[in-house]
Protein backbone atom coordinates (compact mmCIF):
# COMPACT_ATOMS: atom_id res chain seq x y z
CA UNK A 1 0.00 0.00 0.00
CA UNK A 2 1.37 3.56 -0.75
CA UNK A 3 1.61 6.19 1.49
CA UNK A 4 -2.25 7.98 0.27
CA UNK A 5 -3.84 4.64 0.13
CA UNK A 6 -2.76 4.48 3.71
CA UNK A 7 -4.05 7.69 4.31
CA UNK A 8 -7.26 7.10 2.68
CA UNK A 9 -8.13 3.41 4.19
CA UNK A 10 -7.79 5.05 7.76
CA UNK A 11 -9.89 8.27 6.79
CA UNK A 12 -12.87 5.58 5.90
CA UNK A 13 -12.12 3.11 8.98
CA UNK A 14 -12.13 6.22 11.10
CA UNK A 15 -15.65 7.23 9.46
CA UNK A 16 -16.63 4.13 9.45
CA UNK A 17 -15.93 3.33 13.21
CA UNK A 18 -17.94 7.06 13.51
CA UNK A 19 -20.37 6.12 11.50
CA UNK A 20 -21.64 3.23 13.81
CA UNK A 21 -20.60 4.69 17.50
CA UNK A 22 -22.03 8.45 16.72
CA UNK A 23 -24.44 8.17 13.87
CA UNK A 24 -26.88 5.15 14.69
CA UNK A 25 -25.65 3.41 11.34
CA UNK A 26 -25.57 0.13 12.69
CA UNK A 27 -24.65 -1.51 9.27
CA UNK A 28 -21.18 -0.45 9.36
CA UNK A 29 -19.81 -3.49 10.72
CA UNK A 30 -16.13 -4.29 11.61
CA UNK A 31 -16.45 -6.92 8.86
CA UNK A 32 -17.39 -4.57 6.09
CA UNK A 33 -14.61 -2.31 7.06
CA UNK A 34 -11.97 -4.84 6.93
CA UNK A 35 -13.43 -6.10 3.21
CA UNK A 36 -14.03 -2.93 1.88
CA UNK A 37 -10.52 -1.56 3.31
CA UNK A 38 -8.45 -3.96 4.15
CA UNK A 39 -8.76 -6.72 2.87
CA UNK A 40 -5.27 -7.78 2.60
CA UNK A 41 -4.95 -7.63 6.40
CA UNK A 42 -5.75 -10.84 8.43
CA UNK A 43 -8.87 -10.66 10.86
CA UNK A 44 -6.85 -10.64 13.78
CA UNK A 45 -4.45 -7.37 12.59
CA UNK A 46 -7.48 -5.67 11.47
CA UNK A 47 -9.07 -6.36 14.67
CA UNK A 48 -6.26 -4.44 16.80
CA UNK A 49 -6.33 -1.64 14.73
CA UNK A 50 -10.12 -1.48 14.74
CA UNK A 51 -9.87 -1.10 18.12
CA UNK A 52 -7.12 1.21 18.80
CA UNK A 53 -8.30 3.57 16.90
CA UNK A 54 -12.03 3.04 18.24
CA UNK A 55 -10.48 3.76 21.57
CA UNK A 56 -7.91 6.58 20.37
CA UNK A 57 -11.50 8.57 19.23
CA UNK A 58 -13.48 7.85 21.69
CA UNK A 59 -10.80 9.51 24.17
CA UNK A 60 -10.57 12.10 21.79
CA UNK A 61 -14.40 12.63 21.72
CA UNK A 62 -15.12 12.19 25.35
CA UNK A 63 -12.73 15.23 26.17
CA UNK A 64 -14.25 16.99 23.30
CA UNK A 65 -10.32 18.09 22.55
CA UNK A 66 -10.05 21.41 21.12
CA UNK A 67 -6.90 21.75 18.36
CA UNK A 68 -4.36 22.30 21.19
CA UNK A 69 -5.33 19.14 23.36
CA UNK A 70 -5.72 17.40 20.59
CA UNK A 71 -1.96 17.91 19.50
CA UNK A 72 -0.87 17.28 22.60
CA UNK A 73 -2.46 13.69 22.86
CA UNK A 74 -1.60 12.79 19.69
CA UNK A 75 2.15 13.09 20.49
CA UNK A 76 2.41 11.71 23.44
CA UNK A 77 0.86 8.90 21.93
CA UNK A 78 3.52 8.60 18.94
CA UNK A 79 6.02 8.95 21.93
CA UNK A 80 4.79 6.01 23.66
CA UNK A 81 7.30 2.67 23.42
CA UNK A 82 6.20 -0.37 22.70
CA UNK A 83 3.68 -2.05 20.51
CA UNK A 84 0.99 0.95 21.51
CA UNK A 85 2.80 4.02 19.86
CA UNK A 86 1.47 5.92 17.11
CA UNK A 87 2.18 5.99 13.20
CA UNK A 88 2.71 9.69 12.47
CA UNK A 89 0.47 8.76 9.69
CA UNK A 90 -2.34 7.50 11.99
CA UNK A 91 -2.07 10.76 13.82
CA UNK A 92 -2.34 13.13 10.78
CA UNK A 93 -5.23 10.84 9.77
CA UNK A 94 -6.77 11.32 13.27
CA UNK A 95 -6.13 14.73 13.28
CA UNK A 96 -7.78 15.58 10.16
CA UNK A 97 -10.79 13.56 11.04
CA UNK A 98 -11.38 15.04 14.13
CA UNK A 99 -10.75 18.89 12.17
CA UNK A 100 -13.70 18.42 10.17
CA UNK A 101 -16.10 16.26 12.46
CA UNK A 102 -15.86 17.50 15.71
CA UNK A 103 -18.49 20.05 16.19
CA UNK A 104 -21.12 16.78 14.36
CA UNK A 105 -19.51 13.95 17.10
CA UNK A 106 -20.18 16.55 20.00
CA UNK A 107 -23.45 17.37 18.45
CA UNK A 108 -24.23 13.34 18.83
CA UNK A 109 -22.93 12.37 22.02
CA UNK A 110 -24.81 15.65 23.32
CA UNK A 111 -27.70 13.88 21.58
CA UNK A 112 -26.94 10.82 23.58
CA UNK A 113 -27.76 12.08 26.67
CA UNK A 114 -30.78 13.31 25.85
CA UNK A 115 -34.52 12.29 27.02
CA UNK A 116 -37.38 14.36 26.44
CA UNK A 117 -38.19 14.16 23.11
CA UNK A 118 -36.67 17.78 20.88
CA UNK A 119 -37.92 20.28 19.07
CA UNK A 120 -37.32 19.65 15.59
CA UNK A 121 -39.73 22.35 13.58
CA UNK A 122 -42.07 24.51 13.79
CA UNK A 123 -44.56 25.11 10.94
CA UNK A 124 -47.06 28.07 11.54
CA UNK A 125 -49.72 30.02 9.56
CA UNK A 126 -51.60 32.81 10.75
CA UNK A 127 -55.69 33.08 9.93
CA UNK A 128 -58.43 35.63 10.12
CA UNK A 129 -61.94 33.59 10.51
CA UNK A 130 -64.41 35.10 8.28
CA UNK A 131 -66.99 32.71 8.73
CA UNK A 132 -68.35 29.69 10.27
CA UNK A 133 -70.83 27.00 10.15
CA UNK A 134 -73.21 28.73 13.15
CA UNK A 135 -70.91 32.11 13.79
CA UNK A 136 -71.51 35.40 11.88
CA UNK A 137 -69.29 36.53 9.17
CA UNK A 138 -66.34 38.56 10.39
CA UNK A 139 -66.73 36.05 13.63
CA UNK A 140 -65.27 37.60 17.10
CA UNK A 141 -61.81 38.10 17.87
CA UNK A 142 -58.88 39.24 15.71
CA UNK A 143 -56.33 36.98 13.97
CA UNK A 144 -55.36 33.52 14.96
CA UNK A 145 -52.34 31.79 14.67
CA UNK A 146 -52.01 27.87 13.89
CA UNK A 147 -48.87 26.48 15.07
CA UNK A 148 -47.48 23.00 14.22
CA UNK A 149 -44.84 21.87 16.85
CA UNK A 150 -42.37 18.80 15.18
CA UNK A 151 -41.21 16.64 18.09
CA UNK A 152 -39.61 13.73 18.61
CA UNK A 153 -36.45 11.73 20.25
CA UNK A 154 -33.54 10.86 18.65
CA UNK A 155 -34.24 7.57 16.09
CA UNK A 156 -37.87 7.85 16.39
CA UNK A 157 -40.37 8.51 14.19
CA UNK A 158 -41.85 13.09 14.88
CA UNK A 159 -44.80 13.70 16.49
CA UNK A 160 -46.96 16.60 16.07
CA UNK A 161 -48.42 18.87 18.07
CA UNK A 162 -51.17 21.47 16.79
CA UNK A 163 -52.36 24.27 18.75
CA UNK A 164 -54.09 28.01 18.05
CA UNK A 165 -53.00 30.91 19.56
CA UNK A 166 -54.59 34.78 19.09
CA UNK A 167 -52.22 37.93 19.67
CA UNK A 168 -52.47 37.79 23.35
CA UNK A 169 -51.06 34.75 24.09
CA UNK A 170 -48.07 35.07 20.84
CA UNK A 171 -47.06 38.30 23.02
CA UNK A 172 -46.55 36.51 26.12
CA UNK A 173 -45.26 33.55 24.61
CA UNK A 174 -42.94 36.19 23.11
CA UNK A 175 -42.17 37.65 26.33
CA UNK A 176 -41.04 34.03 27.74
CA UNK A 177 -38.61 33.60 25.12
CA UNK A 178 -36.98 36.96 26.25
CA UNK A 179 -36.54 36.14 29.47
CA UNK A 180 -35.70 32.26 28.49
CA UNK A 181 -33.08 34.20 26.17
CA UNK A 182 -31.51 36.68 28.75
CA UNK A 183 -31.36 33.16 30.98
CA UNK A 184 -28.96 31.68 28.54
CA UNK A 185 -27.20 34.54 28.18
CA UNK A 186 -25.91 35.03 31.90
CA UNK A 187 -25.02 31.83 31.48
CA UNK A 188 -23.23 31.27 28.24
CA UNK A 189 -21.43 34.53 29.56
CA UNK A 190 -20.29 33.19 33.05
CA UNK A 191 -19.06 29.84 31.44
CA UNK B 1 -73.40 41.31 -2.65
CA UNK B 2 -74.63 39.42 -0.14
CA UNK B 3 -77.29 42.00 0.67
CA UNK B 4 -78.44 41.85 -2.48
CA UNK B 5 -78.37 37.72 -2.63
CA UNK B 6 -80.23 38.45 0.58
CA UNK B 7 -83.22 40.65 -1.28
CA UNK B 8 -83.72 37.79 -3.58
CA UNK B 9 -84.06 34.75 -1.55
CA UNK B 10 -84.94 33.71 1.93
CA UNK B 11 -82.39 33.83 4.27
CA UNK B 12 -83.45 30.16 4.67
CA UNK B 13 -82.11 29.58 1.37
CA UNK B 14 -83.68 28.64 -2.19
CA UNK B 15 -85.31 25.57 -0.76
CA UNK B 16 -87.10 26.45 2.59
CA UNK B 17 -86.10 23.65 4.68
CA UNK B 18 -89.18 21.19 5.22
CA UNK B 19 -88.87 21.42 9.42
CA UNK B 20 -89.64 25.08 8.52
CA UNK B 21 -92.38 24.26 5.95
CA UNK B 22 -94.22 22.03 8.67
CA UNK B 23 -93.84 24.69 11.25
CA UNK B 24 -95.39 26.83 9.36
CA UNK B 25 -98.09 24.67 8.46
CA UNK B 26 -98.93 24.08 11.86
CA UNK B 27 -99.10 27.45 13.22
CA UNK B 28 -101.15 28.99 11.07
CA UNK B 29 -103.70 25.94 11.66
CA UNK B 30 -106.08 27.63 13.68
CA UNK B 31 -107.63 24.12 14.96
CA UNK B 32 -103.96 24.04 16.80
CA UNK B 33 -104.57 27.07 18.25
CA UNK B 34 -100.78 27.51 19.55
CA UNK B 35 -101.10 30.60 21.95
CA UNK B 36 -98.71 32.99 22.63
CA UNK B 37 -97.56 32.41 25.76
CA UNK B 38 -97.00 29.08 24.77
CA UNK B 39 -95.14 29.87 21.99
CA UNK B 40 -92.61 32.01 24.27
CA UNK B 41 -91.88 29.40 26.50
CA UNK B 42 -90.44 27.73 23.32
CA UNK B 43 -88.61 30.85 22.06
CA UNK B 44 -87.29 30.86 25.66
CA UNK B 45 -86.38 27.42 25.24
CA UNK B 46 -84.56 27.05 22.45
CA UNK B 47 -82.40 30.11 23.80
CA UNK B 48 -81.11 28.70 26.55
CA UNK B 49 -80.71 25.17 24.04
CA UNK B 50 -78.72 27.59 21.42
CA UNK B 51 -76.80 29.01 24.43
CA UNK B 52 -76.16 25.20 25.27
CA UNK B 53 -78.38 24.60 28.16
CA UNK B 54 -79.85 21.68 29.00
CA UNK B 55 -83.27 22.63 27.96
CA UNK B 56 -85.28 19.32 27.95
CA UNK B 57 -86.85 19.97 31.65
CA UNK B 58 -88.26 23.01 29.90
CA UNK B 59 -89.37 21.24 26.73
CA UNK B 60 -91.04 18.41 29.02
CA UNK B 61 -92.96 20.67 31.03
CA UNK B 62 -94.52 22.96 27.35
CA UNK B 63 -95.42 19.66 26.57
CA UNK B 64 -97.07 17.87 29.62
CA UNK B 65 -99.03 21.30 29.81
CA UNK B 66 -99.70 21.84 26.38
CA UNK B 67 -103.12 20.97 24.30
CA UNK B 68 -101.13 20.40 21.27
CA UNK B 69 -100.44 16.56 19.94
CA UNK B 70 -97.21 16.01 20.39
CA UNK B 71 -95.77 14.77 17.33
CA UNK B 72 -97.14 18.60 16.23
CA UNK B 73 -95.61 20.20 18.77
CA UNK B 74 -92.24 18.72 18.18
CA UNK B 75 -92.57 19.88 14.56
CA UNK B 76 -93.16 23.22 15.50
CA UNK B 77 -89.92 23.11 17.64
CA UNK B 78 -87.49 21.75 15.26
CA UNK B 79 -88.65 23.95 12.38
CA UNK B 80 -88.42 27.35 15.19
CA UNK B 81 -84.97 26.02 16.35
CA UNK B 82 -84.08 25.64 12.33
CA UNK B 83 -85.10 29.77 11.91
CA UNK B 84 -83.40 30.66 14.57
CA UNK B 85 -79.87 28.99 13.70
CA UNK B 86 -80.13 30.10 10.15
CA UNK B 87 -81.13 33.89 11.06
CA UNK B 88 -78.32 33.88 13.87
CA UNK B 89 -75.42 33.00 11.46
CA UNK B 90 -75.82 35.57 8.95
CA UNK B 91 -74.59 39.00 10.10
CA UNK B 92 -77.14 41.39 11.21
CA UNK B 93 -75.69 43.45 8.49
CA UNK B 94 -76.51 40.98 5.90
CA UNK B 95 -79.95 40.42 7.29
CA UNK B 96 -82.09 43.46 8.39
CA UNK B 97 -84.68 43.06 10.45
CA UNK B 98 -87.56 43.95 7.34
CA UNK B 99 -86.13 41.27 5.62
CA UNK B 100 -86.26 38.71 7.90
CA UNK B 101 -89.43 39.77 8.92
CA UNK B 102 -90.78 39.90 5.26
CA UNK B 103 -89.17 36.30 4.63
CA UNK B 104 -91.45 34.66 7.40
CA UNK B 105 -94.58 36.71 6.32
CA UNK B 106 -93.84 34.82 2.73
CA UNK B 107 -94.29 31.55 5.29
CA UNK B 108 -97.53 32.78 6.30
CA UNK B 109 -96.54 32.88 9.92
CA UNK B 110 -98.72 34.56 12.30
CA UNK B 111 -97.40 38.07 12.92
CA UNK B 112 -97.09 38.16 16.83
CA UNK B 113 -94.98 35.24 16.13
CA UNK B 114 -93.34 37.01 13.84
CA UNK B 115 -92.15 39.70 16.01
CA UNK B 116 -91.21 37.19 18.78
CA UNK B 117 -88.80 35.82 16.40
CA UNK B 118 -87.25 39.44 15.33
CA UNK B 119 -86.93 40.46 19.55
CA UNK B 120 -84.39 37.20 19.95
CA UNK B 121 -82.61 37.29 16.60
CA UNK B 122 -82.44 40.66 16.63
CA UNK B 123 -82.48 41.51 20.51
CA UNK B 124 -80.46 42.31 23.17
CA UNK B 125 -79.64 38.38 23.26
CA UNK B 126 -77.85 38.33 20.02
CA UNK B 127 -74.27 39.38 21.20
CA UNK B 128 -74.50 36.56 23.70
CA UNK B 129 -76.18 34.07 21.09
CA UNK B 130 -73.34 34.89 19.01
CA UNK B 131 -70.33 34.73 21.03
CA UNK B 132 -71.98 31.22 22.13
CA UNK B 133 -72.31 29.53 18.72
CA UNK B 134 -68.78 30.71 17.54
CA UNK B 135 -67.40 29.29 20.61
CA UNK B 136 -68.28 25.95 18.82
CA UNK B 137 -66.64 26.84 15.97
CA UNK B 138 -63.86 23.89 15.39
CA UNK B 139 -61.01 25.00 17.07
CA UNK B 140 -57.43 23.62 17.99
CA UNK B 141 -56.33 23.35 21.30
CA UNK B 142 -54.93 26.95 22.48
CA UNK B 143 -52.42 27.15 25.13
CA UNK B 144 -52.89 27.41 28.70
CA UNK B 145 -49.88 27.44 30.14
CA UNK B 146 -46.21 27.48 29.35
CA UNK B 147 -43.23 26.66 31.56
CA UNK B 148 -39.60 26.68 30.97
CA UNK B 149 -36.07 26.28 32.72
CA UNK B 150 -32.60 26.45 31.27
CA UNK B 151 -30.63 24.04 32.12
CA UNK B 152 -26.76 23.73 31.07
CA UNK B 153 -25.56 19.78 30.72
CA UNK B 154 -21.63 19.83 32.46
CA UNK B 155 -21.02 16.27 31.66
CA UNK B 156 -22.47 13.61 30.37
CA UNK B 157 -22.05 9.51 30.10
CA UNK B 158 -20.15 9.88 26.34
CA UNK B 159 -18.99 13.64 26.92
CA UNK B 160 -16.94 14.50 29.78
CA UNK B 161 -16.97 18.35 29.82
CA UNK B 162 -20.15 19.21 27.72
CA UNK B 163 -21.27 22.75 28.75
CA UNK B 164 -23.89 22.89 26.79
CA UNK B 165 -27.22 25.22 27.48
CA UNK B 166 -30.88 23.58 26.78
CA UNK B 167 -34.02 24.57 27.13
CA UNK B 168 -37.00 22.49 28.58
CA UNK B 169 -39.79 23.64 27.74
CA UNK B 170 -43.55 22.17 29.51
CA UNK B 171 -46.80 23.03 27.47
CA UNK B 172 -50.58 22.66 28.84
CA UNK B 173 -53.01 22.99 26.08
CA UNK B 174 -56.76 23.28 26.72
CA UNK B 175 -57.83 19.93 25.82
CA UNK B 176 -55.70 18.79 29.16
CA UNK B 177 -52.65 17.65 27.39
CA UNK B 178 -49.56 18.53 28.77
CA UNK B 179 -46.27 18.13 26.20
CA UNK B 180 -42.77 18.36 27.72
CA UNK B 181 -40.12 18.78 25.33
CA UNK B 182 -36.06 20.13 24.72
CA UNK B 183 -35.10 22.66 22.68
CA UNK B 184 -31.26 23.29 21.78
CA UNK B 185 -29.80 26.38 22.13
CA UNK B 186 -29.91 26.58 17.84
CA UNK B 187 -33.65 25.43 17.84
CA UNK B 188 -34.27 28.24 20.17
CA UNK B 189 -32.86 31.04 18.12
CA UNK B 190 -35.42 29.92 15.64
CA UNK B 191 -38.18 29.17 17.37
CA UNK B 192 -38.37 32.99 18.65
CA UNK B 193 -37.16 34.35 15.54
CA UNK B 194 -40.32 32.57 14.35
CA UNK B 195 -42.76 33.75 16.72
CA UNK B 196 -41.81 37.39 16.44
CA UNK B 197 -42.42 36.90 13.27
CA UNK B 198 -46.12 35.77 14.02
CA UNK B 199 -46.72 38.38 15.92
CA UNK B 200 -46.18 40.62 13.38
CA UNK B 201 -48.08 39.11 10.81
CA UNK B 202 -50.86 39.41 13.14
CA UNK B 203 -50.52 42.89 13.79
CA UNK B 204 -50.22 43.86 10.08
CA UNK B 205 -53.21 41.70 9.03
CA UNK B 206 -54.99 43.58 12.31
CA UNK B 207 -54.14 47.23 11.00
CA UNK B 208 -55.41 45.59 7.33
CA UNK B 209 -58.33 44.70 8.76
CA UNK B 210 -59.02 47.37 10.25
CA UNK B 211 -59.23 49.14 6.63
CA UNK B 212 -61.06 46.94 5.35
CA UNK B 213 -64.04 47.55 7.57
CA UNK B 214 -63.67 50.88 6.37
CA UNK B 215 -64.63 50.75 3.35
Amino acid sequence: MSDIDTAKSLTGLLNGIAQKAYHNHGEVTEDLLRTELYPDLSPEDFHALHDKMRGLLKSIAMADMDPGQLEAFLTAQMKRQGGGGMSEGQASALSRFWRSQRARVRESLLAQSRWEPGLRGLAWRVDLQTSSGRGPEAAPGGPVALLELELGRPSQVSEYVCLECDEVTVNQVLKKMADIQRSIDTVVHRS
Amino acid sequence: MSSHQTKESSFLGGRIPPEVESMSRYLKDASLTLDQDTFRKILKALVSSIEGRDCREAMRHIAESSVIPEEKLSHIVAGMYRVLTEAIRIPTASLKQEAFKEDLRELRIPEDFITDFASVVFGSRRAALEAVTSERDPHLPTLDELRWRVDVTISTSSLARALQPSVLMQIKLSDGSLQQFEVPVSKFQELRYNVALILKEMNDLEKKSVLKIQD
